[in-house]
């Protein structure tokens, strides 16, 4: 059972194709995690399933209907972006104005609670830090009881104990049997939520599955180390070097380094460290062209 | 119902919460009537009539920029984005904006008529102001229209500027600051021509006791229409909203 659809969806934003026909089923009950670097068309994409914006050409359906219609969104529940929230009003105004729009959303105060933010309720909204602003922002996803939550980079610049704990409360909505569909550039946010990962780059799919199966794809770490001549190494994507300075992108680092012992490699400063999304689309990309 | 009241407490609450706006947009039309107008006003005639001119000044400040800098304002601001997104027609919003603007019209032709009654002759029976109310409503609904069009219209910053560059002129010109015969000849000639004039045509009858005229009911009929028109074109081409 799908909650909301994609077909073949195109969208020009001025004059960038945010969007070249991206087809994405959400099903019911599931956490899909909508992965891509900045300006992959991740935002552009949700924009039209929460119905802001009518895309140019394909189809895009929320509970089987357009979501530009009003009544399609009573199954929806929005993350609103960044800390914009309206100038002057309080913490508790603003979760009593998104209630009104439910049928039976959630009470005020478990709301509050549930998000700890049940000290502020009297705050004046941009008086919150910005990890208050955005559990308010994920606390206001959640108030209407949706069937589909969607979380637009809901942990964006949080410290690892926020972030954890909005992850607890997405692990909770869909225990209850929600919905998710959440956009994030960290790959261990897809890692530890998602059931399902679409990847996508340049408004385009890149690539769909388990997170485990994306991980191997685009889960790269670089592995820098000094050394001479290096044997042929199988699992590395990419490989670069500059005198005796190795440096190789591998989706698995520790077979790489036993190979590097097995082959009795004379290495030295071994360096292993993660690699950002954007280098690792670059790395895959890389990839699908020589391929 | 309920949505309406929900939208229209939370503008309410911004407005009332951010006095550096609201207090100077309802006083300004009075502040201008004591200095410019008020000490030449002898008799009760002279008197009613500049009141209820600076009424429709008051109500065309609040309409005009409540609707033009204050959508301006919102159409690049993410939680309008966001509440876009919640379950409700568009419609409820709107009707909330319209709501919160009555209200502070109101405040302001209120504020304006206690600066008149201190400082002028002036003395309006009670069976004339339905009918100064029902003219004040019609043009500041027109107003508020052209509000909204210029907000689509213009990139967000210029909205402003922008909106003082129209609003004074045709506040002067349409006669709300000074009867039409006082007024400098060439401006005579334009004035007749202009929204703001068209309504003055209706409101001071209203304040004479005299019958209104059909032509300029139906020119500020057009005169709305034409704006909403402009402002649903314009607000259809908007790339925030599209």
């Amino acid at each position: 059972m799908k909650i909301a659809e994609t077909r073949e969806v195109h969208k020009r934003l001025g004059r960038v194709e945010a969007l070249r026909g991206v087809d994405m089923d959400v099903r019911e009950g599931e956490l899909l995690a909508l992965l891509g670097p900045n300006g992959a068309g991740k935002t552009t994409l949700v924009s039209l399933l929460v119905g802001l914006r009518a895309p140019d050409r394909g189809e895009v359906r929320l509970n089987g209907r357009d979501p530009r219609d009003p009544a399609a969104r009573r199954v929806l529940g929005v993350t609103p972006q960044g800390t914009g929230y309206p100038p002057s009003l309080r913490v508790r105004e603003v979760v009593e104005l998104v209630r009104a729009h439910y049928p039976d959303p959630l009470a005020t105060r478990d709301v509050l609670e549930r998000f700890g933010l049940g000290e502020l309720a009297q705050r004046n909204v941009h008086a919150l830090s910005g990890g208050q602003a955005r559990r308010l922002a994920v606390a206001l996803a959640f108030t209407g009881r949706p069937r589909l939550a969607v979380l637009d980079e809901p942990t964006t610049g949080l410290d690892v104990e926020s972030r954890r704990e909005l992850w607890r409360e997405i692990e909770r909505f869909k225990q209850g049997g929600g919905t998710v569909l959440l956009t994030t550039h960290y790959l261990e946010e897809a890692e530890a939520l998602a059931d399902r990962v679409v990847v996508i780059h340049k408004g385009r799919t890149l690539s769909e599955g388990t997170p485990e199966s994306i991980k191997r794809r685009v889960g790269l770490r670089r592995v820098r180390l000094r050394a001479g001549a290096l044997p042929e190494l199988p699992g590395v994507e990419r490989y670069e070097h500059e005198a005796e300075r190795h440096t190789l992108w591998t989706t698995d680092a520790d077979a790489l380094v036993r190979q590097l012992v097995r082959h009795g490699v004379d290495f030295s400063d071994l360096e292993v460290l993660p690699v950002s999304l954007e280098e690792a689309f670059l790395a895959l990309l890389d990839e699908e062209v020589t391929a | 119902m309920r949505l309406w009241l929900a939208h229209t407490k939370v503008e309410l609450l911004a407005l009332l919460r951010q006095p550096g706006f609201m207090i100077p947009t309802m006083v300004f039309p009075s502040m201008f009537f004591l200095m410019f107008a008020a000490p030449n006003l002898p008799t009760a005639v002279a008197a009613n009539f500049s009141t209820a001119s600076f009424m429709a000044f008051a109500v065309f400040t609040v309409t005009f920029f409540q609707f033009g800098v204050g959508i301006a304002n919102e159409r690049e601001n993410p939680w309008s984005s966001y509440v876009r997104t919640l379950p409700a027609h568009p419609i409820y919003r709107n009707a909330a904006k319209v709501a919160t603007a009555a209200v502070l019209a109101l405040l302001a032709a209120l504020v304006l008529v206690l600066a008149s009654q201190q400082s002028t002759p002036m003395n309006l029976p009670l069976e004339r102001w339905p009918r100064i109310f029902v003219a004040l409503a019609a043009g500041g609904m027109m107003m508020g229209m052209l509000g909204t069009a210029l907000a689509y219209l213009v990139s967000p910053k210029a909205a402003l500027p922008l909106a003082n560059l129209i609003y004074l002129p045709l506040a002067f010109m349409g006669g709300m600051w000074m009867p039409p015969e006082l007024l400098p000849k060439v401006v005579q000639k334009v004035s007749p021509l202009l929204p703001s004039r068209q309504w003055m045509e209706l409101v001071w009858p209203a304040v004479l006791g005299q019958a209104w005229e059909a032509s300029h009911w139906l020119a500020v009929a057009a005169f709305t229409l034409v704006f909403a028109l402009l402002a649903a074109w314009a607000q259809r081409r908007d790339p925030h909203v599209r």
